[in-house]
């Protein structure tokens, strides 16, 4: 614990604003990620253990375009589009046989294509991790210096960028008709079936808007870190506390939950630089105890 | 035969249960490979370890998803004990290593008490989530007590194996034979549970919680009582792997470790009690193959779990139990 | 099954597999040749996971050393059969192999190489078994230094964590004196070898150039992958100079991050596991101008036979060795060289033969080029450690200075018996 150390840093703005913009760039990455598995989770009932996979496929594959093509943002969105393939082909070809089996079936058989891809990508890609896929041009400049702190352009570019994604998110769940029919799809499927629409494609196209989240957010990952097999493990764990906070299903909860989580890595960080993993550990337990729907979450 | 096994009397199962670990001392004799004395006992290890989970999945549909926490408690017990000073000030000798093994049992049921008296209020996924996180503030708190545990590289420097009452675990026989009995007395004592009383009790809440509530059963207690039992054999079952490997290890409590006894459970069976005991011996046989011909362990392992989890759609020996049910009704409908 | 052939098992088991017909398939890692008078040497490492780099530089060095030595002959004929299996990382894995090598395969040595944890699993087993064990890639200083982890049939063939970090002190105390460097920081990944680093590399400082003031620590996760809440600690405190552990992915990662704050143009950065070709490939962008130790790096020992080493590994794989490569070739070299001169298996005496023996190697700066299995702790010495400056483009490092063995086994001494263990 260091206590002055943090004391110090609560003093001083330069700090405040350093670590505030930190952390948020790191609960925005998250709240990609997350945003994903809780949608999915609220829809279609399943906790998909196998998110962190696409997310890490995002990365191997917006590489891969990298690669080919040399433009950022192709990468990134061919990425993020071909890991919602991806997802399509996971949901009808596999998920959907589970959707009625027992929680151990659905955990086991998203576990499984953990273990799959994670040496599939090893199989395709080599051992060996990869680069990052670099920055965009326009972003390699200076970082900024607001009252004496700094921030990289990128970082708010992502910060920007996750916003947006998640005010669009907002607006179709809750302005669009397709959202009205994913919230009634969580609440009674039964009954919009009764009104002859088409849960299947209800299921489907959520689940591939929450692998397109995870795609981006690897892919977004992937230009300022290696890609490498296992990437998605430690950002799966994260994700799940941050969708057991904000209260499993709530993409509202999600993102108040992310900037907690970041907020509390990057000033943990500089409180308790031992224990910040087990600092979010021990806030997931508190609000199971306390409060088991979250956050925000629906009380059932 | 099936019918013979069915039959819940004490002394039945009590001479199936002499008669395998006959068998299997025999098996030691007759198959002179030690690396397949290697496998039987880690499958006892882990079949334990499976076994202690199915107790909260099988029979009381809990998926625990943080089990390993009392694996690891019962192995770094085990170690801290022999490794310190107690054993000299007080003058366990020859006796320290059964007295390791009951403190590791304790210790890892306590452990239990508290996780178990507060994760059992809650219900499904949140249930899930819960054991979890416990389970990764306990690898978080292995790996921040450096200098008790060792942190990430583990209890170092081995520890003394004094034989007792003439049997020395440091020899390959002893070990196997040992484990062995261990391990199958605590089956024994296991299936009596499950059969007893207690053990329908369990099933009554998976099946509908409200019924026995209403009969004026305390579901929380036994709720409570089963997850301090799967805890403490959990906690068995590290203190022997501990044992084997004369070390610990903060692998044993990350949440990896946590999801083998549930691969070993989908392919043995739940429903069935020796179900993941038979799951401990495809993941082990599969273990030594696999391992053995090619790198690509995580390919093969989830081609195996897809297939039972979409073909089989259960457990091995479940499938097996219900093939011969089936046959048996075919031929008594066609006398 | 009762047979005596001790492959009995695994025939049974694979043959039963081949007619499922389902596990059929094999990436292979094959015993090399198949006769009873073989010497059997069991390699257990990773191969599978987030590291599987570490098992296949280590093997596919042991492999180019043991073909040649097959190709010239073996030992009167005996071929050296190699048995290697992947423990994943996890160290009851790598217990269980190593049990297996000496209880079914017969293996005559064991290669180990594991990472830390593991090892010291490996390190129990050969304590029971009485099995030869070279050690190569676990860093970690107690398992060879501490006495009651020390085992008579154990050596080591790897760098050490206490050399490198007096290497990297005295080589640090000297950028210190040339930029006038006051201010410290340090990034260190949250597991033993990190605080090992951490805590060894500044005890050296002290001695070399005190009164230098340490502001901060940065404890990231291994495997972490943000870096942001650390980087901005770096920024808001402004070091002059910061020393750091990280390796592999994380460090490439921990440089493409904090390049985005600017944290390269006035801050001194002393990565020592930054020079090995793996991980300067893998930065895009590779600062000018950060310090590293040379891991592997074909230019440093700056000598023909080194330069021959990389040359022949690069021709038959396609690509450099790592330091794990180096570290394994050497093992090999000296269990050859111990074979050839007690002409057997016998591990008493090869481990006789081992003791405190010199001979030349590509990495060895000792005398003549040499390095040295020291005697007191079986433990390699007189390796090449050296440190220079980063540049984008091969050969990534220059202006290299060697470390000098006298001061490292010096400051060794009492930082050895600070701890008890001489």
């Amino acid at each position: 614990m260091e206590l002055v150390a943090f004391l110090e840093c609560l003093t001083s703005a330069s700090c405040i604003i350093s670590q505030t913009a930190g952390g948020l760039k790191i609960g925005m990455l998250l709240f990609l990620v997350a945003s994903g598995l809780t949608l999915v989770f609220g829809v279609l009932g399943v906790i998909n253990f196998a998110h962190g996979a696409l997310y890490m496929l995002g990365a191997y594959f917006s590489w891969q375009v990298m690669n080919t093509t040399g433009h950022f943002g192709l990468s990134v969105l061919l990425g993020a589009i071909g890991v919602s393939i991806v997802g399509l082909m996971f949901e009808r070809g596999l998920l959907n046989r589970v959707y009625n089996a027992e929680l151990l079936i659905q955990i086991l058989l998203c576990y499984s294509i953990v273990l799959i891809l994670d040496d599939l990508v090893m199989i395709i890609w080599g051992d060996e991790f990869l680069s990052s896929i670099g920055i965009p041009e326009i972003f390699q400049v200076p970082p900024l210096f607001v009252l004496d702190a700094i921030i990289p352009p990128f970082h708010l570019a992502i910060i920007g960028l996750s916003l947006l994604l998640a005010i669009g998110l907002w607006l179709l769940m809750t302005k669009t008709r397709f959202g009205h029919l994913v919230r009634a799809a969580a609440v009674n499927p039964n009954m919009l079936e009764a009104l002859g629409i088409n849960t299947t494609v209800i299921r489907a196209s959520v689940f591939v808007l929450g692998s397109f989240l995870a795609g981006l957010g690897g892919a977004l990952a992937s230009s300022i870190g290696s890609v490498v097999s296992g990437m998605g493990n430690s950002i799966l764990v994260e994700s799940f506390i941050v969708t057991v906070i904000g209260g499993m299903g709530s993409i509202g909860g999600a993102f108040l939950a992310s900037i907690i989580i970041g907020m509390a890595r990057s000033f943990g960080a500089i409180a308790m630089p031992l224990f910040t993993d087990g600092i979010m550990f021990l806030i997931m337990v508190l609000v199971l105890i306390l409060r088991p729907h979250g956050l925000m979450g629906d009380k059932k | 035969m099936i019918s013979f096994l069915k039959k819940d009397s004490f002394s039945r199962d009590a001479c199936l249960a002499l008669l395998s670990w006959v068998f299997l001392i025999v098996v030691f004799f007759i198959i002179p490979d030690p690396g397949v004395h290697d496998i039987i006992q880690k499958v006892f290890i882990l079949g334990l370890f499976a076994l202690s989970l199915n107790i909260l999945i099988g029979y009381l549909g809990l998926i625990a998803f943080g089990h390993a926490a009392f694996f690891a408690a019962g192995a770094y017990t085990l170690g801290l004990f022999l490794q310190s000073d107690f054993i000299k000030i007080y003058n366990f000798g020859s006796f320290s290593i059964p007295v390791a093994i009951l403190l590791s049992i304790l210790v890892s049921g306590v452990l239990a008490t508290f996780i178990g008296a507060i994760c059992i209020r809650l219900k499904d996924i949140y249930f899930s989530f819960l054991t979890l996180a416990f389970q990764m503030v306990i690898y978080s708190i292995i790996l921040a007590l450096v200098d008790i545990t060792g942190g990430d590289q583990g209890l170092m420097g081995g520890f003394p194996k004094p034989p007792f009452l003439g049997i020395d675990l440091s020899k390959p026989f002893d070990f196997y034979a040992f484990t062995i009995f261990i391990s199958i007395l605590v089956i024994l004592v296991l299936r009596q549970l499950i059969e007893s009383p207690f053990g329908y009790g369990l099933r009554m809440i998976r099946d509908n919680a409200e019924r026995p509530a209403a009969l004026g059963f305390n579901n929380q207690n036994h709720k409570l009582i089963a997850f301090i039992i799967a805890g403490s054999i959990a906690g068995l079952a590290g203190s022997l792997q501990a044992l084997l490997d004369v070390g610990a290890y903060p692998e044993w409590a990350f949440w990896a470790k946590s999801a083998e006894p549930l691969f070993m459970i989908l392919l043995g069976g739940m429903n069935t009690f020796l179900g993941p005991l038979m799951g401990a011996l495809i993941f082990e046989i599969l273990n030594d193959f696999v391992t053995a011909n090619t790198k690509y362990y995580g390919l093969v392992l989830g081609l195996v779990i897809l297939s039972f989890v979409l073909g089989l759609k259960q457990g091995l020996l479940d499938w097996m139990v219900i093939k011969f049910k089936e046959s048996r009704n075919k031929n008594a409908q066609n006398k | 099954m009762i047979k005596r052939n001790k492959h009995t098992r695994r025939t049974v088991i694979k043959n039963a597999a081949l007619g499922i017909g389902a596990l059929s398939f094999s990436a292979g890692f094959p015993s090399i040749l198949k006769a009873d008078d073989n010497i059997k040497i069991g390699v257990p490492t990773i191969l599978s996971g987030r590291v599987a780099q570490l098992g296949i530089s280590v093997t596919n060095a042991i492999k180019m050393a043991v073909n040649k030595f097959n190709e010239e002959g073996g030992l009167d004929g005996r071929k050296i059969e190699l048995i290697i299996r992947d423990s994943r990382a996890k160290p009851d894995e790598a217990a269980r192999v190593c049990r297996d090598f000496i209880n079914s395969d017969n293996v005559d040595v064991i290669v180990n190489a594991e990472a830390s944890g593991a090892s010291f699993a490996v390190q129990e087993v050969i304590r029971e078994s009485g099995t030869l064990c070279l050690h190569t890639v676990s860093e970690t200083t107690s398992l060879t230094a501490d006495p009651s982890i020390r085992a008579w049939n154990a050596f080591r063939f790897s760098r050490q964590g206490i050399h490198d970090a007096v290497g990297s002190a005295k080589y640090a105390a000297k950028i210190i004196e040339k930029k006038g460097i006051k201010k410290w920081m340090s990034i260190n990944p949250d597991y033993a070898y990190g605080r090992d680093s951490d805590d060894t590399f500044f005890w050296a400082l002290e001695k070399f150039a005190p009164g230098f003031e340490l502001i901060g620590k940065g404890w990231p996760k291994i495997f972490q992958p943000d870096y942001t809440e650390v980087i901005t600690k770096i920024a808001r405190e402004k070091p002059d100079a910061i020393y750091s552990s990280l390796w592999g992915g994380d460090l490439v990662s921990f440089i493409d991050q904090a390049s985005l704050y600017g944290i390269f143009k006035n801050t001194e950065f002393f990565a020592i596991n930054l020079a090995d070709y793996t991980t300067m490939n893998a930065i895009r962008n590779l600062p000018k101008g950060l310090h590293s130790a040379t891991r592997y790096v074909a230019a440093w020992p700056d000598t023909e036979e080194n330069r021959a080493y990389d040359k022949s590994y690069t021709d038959l794989y396609g690509d450099h060795p790592t330091n794990w490569s180096w570290e394994a070739s050497i093992a090999i070299d000296y269990l050859i060289n111990a074979l050839k001169e007690t002409g057997g298996t016998d591990n008493k005496k090869l481990a006789e033969a081992l003791k405190g023996k010199t001979i030349p190697s590509f990495m060895g700066v000792g005398e003549g080029n040499t390095v040295t299995i020291r005697d007191r702790d079986q433990t390699i010495t007189n390796y090449s450690i050296g440190w220079g400056t980063t540049i984008p483009k091969e050969p990534f490092i220059q202006d290299v200075q060697a470390a000098n063995w006298d001061t490292i086994e010096n400051l060794e001494e009492e930082w050895l018996t600070n701890k008890g263990w001489i």
